[in-house]
């Protein structure tokens, strides 16, 4: 077969720090070719420049030869590259969130009306609504979603807003080499899978797929050839049928990963946190009257399909969507669900969302981790009149000092800006975040989402470290249910946004898959 | 201060405009044109209209935009500068009190100004234009039915209604600018200006510092971070408007002192595109500011039209300077919008 995509001896670099060295690949048509490697590896970098990313040319351009059917091309823009017959899915999704989920997805391509074609031209011809919702729904029905394609985007779920914006790569018909950048990072398993169905007959009728994930599991299942990188160079290649899920690791971090386990013990039952109908009106993630106890000092999974509500509970807690029901924590019922309040009263929230609720991107390390704690507790404030006090400078640094070393913030100084940092360091300065707060009740949703083998052991082992010699009770939102089963105390199953079942974390697979589809085993 | 510092990268505006300084500056050379004369009143134009420019800051950096309604805290200023004039207080008692009264009535705009912005979340550009636009009839209606008794104040016919400009002269004219001026040969540096300039610069610097400044900051920044990190949003926006309108109301003061008159009814119009135009010329990307910015685009600016108007004089028909200070001006913001449409635009690009 012919190669749709030849790359040679690619290297570019950011601001002097090498991104790409030497890097040799190529992508035949009806491949699927997968791209491995740990955060910072330049995975992301790879696709920026294949994709006309601007940034790559306002960074000083590339150097190196991409030739595309033959053809030597350099991709200026990403206009560029789709009239070429790429397409890409982003791992930060690329989606207009004021357009309904049709208009997305057509967007560019719209049906028109034949008779205003003719009228007014194809450019100013009205739109085909109708023809344009159910080319929508049919693309999305192909991904196994069913959804009114007239929603807002903005109004939607992360893992619906991934497969809205496959759907719209998919959808076209000049299709010729589909990059995917962590399609399944915010997918659960099950969706993950029909993905990857959909993937592998879209490879077979000829198209090209670069596919980037962290899932090694996926990787070994669906990829024709696999390109492990570090450190910006690629270190190996292996076929369809020598790829090990052991090796591959071993190649991305260059040594063996630890994996965080928490041993099994013996749990009170002091309630910490019980809901009552407690509702959550995420749109996307409802949660319809979950009546939910936490037991004091455990580690709770929380565990659904996407959309089934495990991400709004710590939302709705803090007030970020209407919630509505009864919460007792610690014998008091919560009648506000106010951010501040409750992290006063020790409850803190981590959000999945890294880039819109995690961060502040154009603060430093340091402002980031402390922020929190600074205003609402009042740390390392000085003595002064509040709220007009002054920060405790001194006593601030050596703080974030300490626990950059503790959790192996990888950063140029803590003043660097968050938004320059890798997602697994990114995460990090979350959880030093919450850890200056110093919450009793703690709640994370996806902690690993998007980030790379080492920092997500890291991240497990800091949860159950803070569990352990804290006793801080941690509930832990998230689709990985491997994860769940090594780090937690029982594991929470929602269906519909109601509680479904609790099972122990050693029960076997088919019960959390029977669970997870609502299904009652015996 | 160093630390804002080293976000004032150099962009193609500026490198425009410090070329065209170049020249302008190379032909009042060669047109033998008194350059320390120019340089001192640089100074003084630097402060005169600086202030201004320093009070968009909070608002911008509390993530509610250019402060396009800048005539509220202007209207706020002329107020409490007229009832200062009103009771004939001249020299330093003037002008505190007309420092003193601005702030009062400036917080309470400003409170007002704040709660009608914080309900068009997102819009408040637009927003503030049309406050201002309808805050200036208004005013016309006040300025000329308000009782004011100085004889000086009003129209020299008739008695009723206040004077479009009002001249400072027998109360507080050039009270800052003449105030520890040191003389070095040539040179005249106003210490006391540029004084009290650095002490509002230091005094929003000190603001940042605080709780309640890096609430506001980190509200402009990422909304949704700052609400689940229990910070009051409105709350904070709100203290930065307020605190935007004082700083604005304190800048006309100054203004005037300097220009010698009070200029009432439309003229708050002309003051707030040169005043945005000047914190985008410093390097502000129109969503956060810094102080540095904010002096360096004033510094520039002002510059700029301080040396179009005797050298388009000399070699130009004398139109010509108003022409160039309107297209800079415009074309600098016009500037600033399409390249921050653009930014926003290349996140979502595709």
């Amino acid at each position: 077969m012919e190669n749709i995509l030849e790359i040679k001896e690619l290297s570019k670099a950011y601001h002097g720090v090498p991104a790409l060295i030497d890097i040799d690949l190529s992508v035949k048509a009806g491949e699927i070719h997968g791209i491995v490697g740990a955060n910072g590896s330049g995975k992301s970098t790879l696709m920026n420049i294949l994709f006309g990313n601007p940034i790559v040319r306002e960074t000083g351009g590339y150097q190196g030869e991409i030739l595309y059917r033959g053809r030597r091309i350099h991709p200026k823009s990403c206009g560029e590259a789709i009239r070429l017959g790429m397409g890409m899915a982003h791992q930060e999704f690329a989606l207009l969130p004021d357009l309904t989920i049709a208009e997305n997805i057509k967007l560019g391509r719209e049906r028109t009306w034949k008779f205003t074609d003719r009228l007014f031209g194809p450019k100013y011809s009205f739109i085909d609504r109708k023809r344009n919702a159910a080319g929508a729904a049919q693309v999305l029905h192909q991904l196994g979603l069913d959804v009114d394609v007239g929603i807002k985007v903005i109004n939607l779920a992360t893992n619906t807003k991934q497969f809205v914006e496959l759907a719209r790569e998919i959808d076209r018909r000049d299709l010729q080499l589909l990059l995917l950048d962590e399609p399944t990072a915010v997918l659960s398993k099950r969706d993950g899978l029909k993905l990857i169905e959909v993937l592998m007959g879209m490879s077979q009728a000829g198209l090209g797929i670069i596919f980037i994930s962290h899932r090694l599991e996926e990787v070994e299942h669906i990829c024709d050839r696999v390109t492990v990188l570090r450190d910006g160079r690629v270190v190996s290649r292996y076929n369809k049928g020598e790829i090990s899920i052991s090796q591959l690791a071993r190649d991305m971090i260059g040594h063996r990963v630890n994996k965080a386990i928490a041993p099994a013990r013996d749990l009170n039952t002091r309630p910490v946190i019980s809901f009552r109908q407690f509702s959550v009106d995420m749109p996307g993630e409802e949660l319809k009257g979950l009546d939910l106890t936490v037991f004091e000092g455990e580690i709770l999974g929380l565990t659904s399909l996407s959309g089934h509500g495990k991400l709004a509970l710590g939302y709705g807690l803090m007030g970020l969507y209407p919630a509505a029901g009864e919460v007792i924590y610690k014998h008091q019922r919560i009648d506000q669900m106010d951010a501040r309040a409750n992290i006063r009263k020790g409850i803190y929230v981590l959000p999945d969302d890294r880039q819109g609720l995690g961060i502040l991107p154009e603060h430093s390390l340091a402002d980031n981790i402390i922020f929190t704690g600074n205003q609402v507790k009042n740390l390392f404030a000085k003595n002064m009149v509040r709220p007009f006090g002054f920060l405790d400078q001194k006593k601030a640094d050596l703080h974030v000092g300490q626990l950059v070393d503790e959790l192996e913030i990888k950063c140029a100084s803590i003043k660097q800006k968050v938004r320059e940092l890798s997602g697994g360091n990114q995460q990090k300065v979350c959880m030093a975040r919450a850890l200056t707060v110093d919450p009793k009740l703690l709640f994370v949703a996806e902690p690993t989402r998007g980030i790379d083998i080492s920092a997500k052991e890291k991240i497990l082992k800091l949860l159950i470290d803070l569990n352990r010699t804290k006793q801080t009770t941690i509930i832990i939102a998230s689709s990985e249910l491997d994860e769940l089963k090594r780090v937690c105390d029982r594991i929470a199953v929602l269906v519909e946004g109601k509680l479904f079942k609790i099972l122990a974390p050693d029960s076997p697979e088919v019960e959390f898959g029977l669970a997870l589809a609502g299904e009652q085993g015996n | 201060m160093k630390l804002m510092m080293n976000n004032g990268c150099i962009k193609p505006p500026q490198i425009i405009i410090l070329i065209f300084l170049a020249v302008l500056l190379g032909l009042a050379y060669f047109l033998k044109m008194d350059l320390a004369g120019l340089f001192n009143e640089s100074l003084i134009k630097l402060v005169m209209n600086g202030v201004l420019v320093l009070s968009l800051i909070p608002m911008l950096n509390a993530g509610a935009g250019m402060n396009f309604g800048l005539p509220v805290g202007i209207t706020g200023g002329l107020i409490g500068m007229c009832i200062a004039v009103n009771f004939r207080l001249a020299g330093w008692p003037g002008f505190f009190m007309s420092l003193l009264l601005s702030v009062a009535i400036c917080g309470i705009l400003g409170w007002i100004y704040g709660l009608i912005l914080n309900r068009v979340k997102g819009r408040e550009e637009i927003a503030g234009t049309f406050i201002g636009l309808s805050l200036i009839p208004l005013m016309n209606y006040f300025w000329t039915l308000a009782p004011f008794q100085n004889r000086q104040m009003l129209y020299p016919i008739g008695g009723q209604g206040l004077r479009p400009k009002i001249t400072l002269e027998p109360y507080f004219y050039n009270i800052l600018d003449n105030f520890s001026l040191v003389k070095l040969g040539p040179l005249e540096i106003p210490l006391g200006l540029l004084g009290f300039y650095g002490l509002i610069c230091l005094g929003l610097y000190l603001f940042f510092r605080t709780k309640a400044g890096r609430a506001a900051m980190a509200t402009g920044e990422n909304e949704a971070f700052a609400r689940l990190s229990g910070i009051d949003i409105a709350g904070a926006r709100l203290l930065a408007i307020i605190l935007s309108t004082v700083i604005a109301g304190i800048g006309i003061c100054v203004y005037s002192q300097s220009y010698g008159f009070i200029q009432l009814y439309d003229a708050p119009l002309a003051m707030y595109f040169p005043a945005i135009s000047a914190v985008l010329i410093g390097g502000s990307n129109g969503r956060r500011a810094f102080i540095f910015q904010a002096a360096l685009g004033a510094y520039l600016l002002q510059t700029i039209y301080l040396l179009t108007v005797p050298i388009a004089n000399e070699i130009l028909v004398p139109e010509i300077t108003e022409i160039l200070r309107t297209l800079i001006t415009y074309s600098i913001i016009l500037y600033a919008l399409l390249y921050r449409e653009r930014q926003r635009g290349s996140g979502h690009e595709n």
